[in-house]
């Protein structure tokens, strides 16, 4: 099949959990398909400036395919007209947390959300009957919102949703009506997009694929960094949207309890982190850094409000690494609950209690970690993941 | 699938019991309500709060409908700056836009992420007092037909 996956920024270098998702599924995918990427020159997630040059360029490891010379994924990118207005977007975004925008305010929120890629669009509106389907990530970006009507009967969408303000707004119920099948990371996104989508429409539950971590890893990488043992892991963007203010207050209260594991925070940081002796923030890590930690840490922590799906957890697991989660988060909870690999908690009482029972009680946290492994090999590997995106495309 | 040696619900109900203890004895101790002796009474406020916080959808309570009538009762978020002056009004507002908004930003973002704490609580009291208008309303059901 002709596939093209459209998504708001895409690079080997951008980690956001939605772009590296497409990356991951489209370098799958095309073992078997021709896969263009479509996306823009954007690499900043806040302002959409243009960073990579337009036109068609390839990225990526995926060998090259009989009768081509390059290897990796074709990607089309398209200039971003307009940059990011943050002070419009967040007083609109307050208007439909708030529930008060009206239906164009709502269409507006969009075009502001961007990125704002009219050239994205008409290459959709001109070229989309050339593909015999075309993946969309991620509903709330302009070029998905916009783009995604343009192709609707070959459209798959991703819709990377989470249960916050923007997906109880009332133009959503025509935008998730359009497309022709579902790619969904949960069953709790499921539930909450599926409700609003016309009954039958095709759609899976797919998560996303992860290969198995190697037996032995490399400690070493840890050595010049001075950690404390024990220590519990933060991995992934140090921001108070992701919930880290919050972990920093209930690790700072759970330490003066007279406790001395030290809470690593990896990841870049867009919030100030408090200079504690037992907080350790190391900014962005390389994957060396990040698989040692991920051996060597006691437990990790994700106290994200929103998630779709948390790789990261999957990918702890994946070193038989048990977890704590924000229970708030119905994904982080069904997930651990699920793969019985971990704890959950609500407050931060109840967050002092889960992170001392896990590191108290050393065999059943180690058990619970191999548990949530079990849990990956069972549904999270690639044949299956691929799998099951077969078949959805087959179905539409 | 194997049965899961470790159940997370056997662990989860094991910590919640020991945090709901802890709970109930920290606030004896501050001076709570004497009511709380009884650890059955307390384990009823606690559910009945914690449904309200955990399972209600704060977005859809009856209070706010109700007490939306001559008065605004949400907190405004966001900021919106019009005129009602024809002519003149165009170039006040211009000069509050370009001139005043940039210096006093500051101001409004601070003040702006304490008006959302304050709407999130104002929605959760709003949850609690209906859990408690529901559970009044069940029990005089139930009286009435015994």
């Amino acid at each position: 099949m002709k596939l093209a996956c459209v998504v708001h920024r895409f690079g080997a270098d951008i980690a956001g959990g939605s772009e590296g998702h497409c990356r991951l599924i489209a370098e799958h995918l095309a073992a078997q398909h021709d896969v263009t990427i479509l996306t823009t020159c954007a690499k900043d997630h806040i302002t959409w400036s243009n960073h990579y040059p337009a036109g068609e360029s390839r990225v990526g490891l995926v060998p090259p395919k009989r009768g081509e010379r390059e290897g990796g994924l074709r990607v089309l990118r398209f200039r971003v007209a307009r940059e990011r207005d943050m002070r419009r977007f967040m007083d609109l975004s307050d208007l439909v947390a708030a529930d008060r925008a009206t239906a164009e305010e709502q269409e507006h929120w969009f075009r502001e959300n961007g990125p704002d890629a009219p050239e994205l669009l008409a290459h959709l509106r001109q070229h989309g009957a050339e593909y015999d389907r075309v993946l969309f990530w991620a509903y709330r970006y302009a070029e998905v919102y916009f783009g995604l009507p343009l192709v609707g009967e070959r459209a798959i969408l991703v819709p990377t949703a989470e249960e916050d303000p923007l997906i109880h707004v009332d133009m959503l119920d025509r935008f998730f009506a359009q497309p022709k099948g579902f790619l969904f990371l949960t069953p709790e996104e499921e539930a909450l997009v599926a409700a609003r989508a016309p009954a039958g429409t095709p759609s899976a539950v797919i998560g996303s694929g992860l290969d198995p971590a190697p037996a032995a890893v490399d400690l070493s990488p840890l050595d010049p960094l001075g950690l404390v043992d024990p220590f519990v892991l933060y991995l992934g963007r140090v921001d108070p949207n992701k919930g880290c203010a919050a972990l920093i207050r209930h690790f700072v209260r759970y330490v003066e309890t007279g406790k001395t594991v030290q809470l690593v925070m990896a990841g870049p940081a867009s919030m100030p982190i408090p200079d504690h002796p037992l907080i350790r923030p190391l900014g962005f890590v390389d994957d060396g850094v990040r698989e040692a930690l991920l051996r060597k840490a006691r437990a990790l922590i994700m106290p994200s409000p929103y998630e779709s799906l948390s790789m990261v957890l999957l990918e702890a697991w994946n070193h038989g690494l048990p977890a704590l989660v924000n229970a708030r988060c119905k994904v982080l909870r069904g997930q651990v609950e699920r793969a019985n690999g971990g704890l959950h908690y609500g407050n931060a009482v109840e967050f002092i209690a889960g992170l001392d029972y896990l590191l108290e009680h050393r065999e059943v946290a180690q058990q619970l970690g191999r548990q949530g492994l079990a849990y990956v090999d069972r549904e999270y590997r690639w044949p299956t993941v691929v799998g099951k995106i077969e078949a959805l495309l087959a179905r539409t | 699938m194997t049965e899961a040696k470790v159940r997370v619900d056997a662990v989860m109900g094991e910590i919640e019991r020991d945090v709901r203890a802890r709970l109930r004895r920290h606030l004896l101790k501050k001076g709570g309500a004497a009511d709380y002796q009884d650890e059955e009474i307390f384990a009823a406020v606690h559910a009945l709060l914690a449904r309200a916080i955990d399972a209600r959808n704060l977005d859809a309570t009856l209070l706010p409908e109700l007490v939306d009538g001559d008065i605004d009762w949400r907190l405004q978020t966001h900021l919106t700056l019009t005129t009602h002056r024809p002519g003149v009004g165009r170039f006040i507002l211009f000069a509050k836009k370009k001139l005043l908004l940039p210096l006093t930003r500051w101001l409004f973002e601070y003040s702006q992420d304490n008006f959302r704490r304050q709407d999130h609580l104002n929605r959760i009291l709003f949850a609690c007092i209906e859990e408690l208008a529901l559970e009044n309303a069940r029990l005089r059901r139930d009286l009435q037909r015994q």
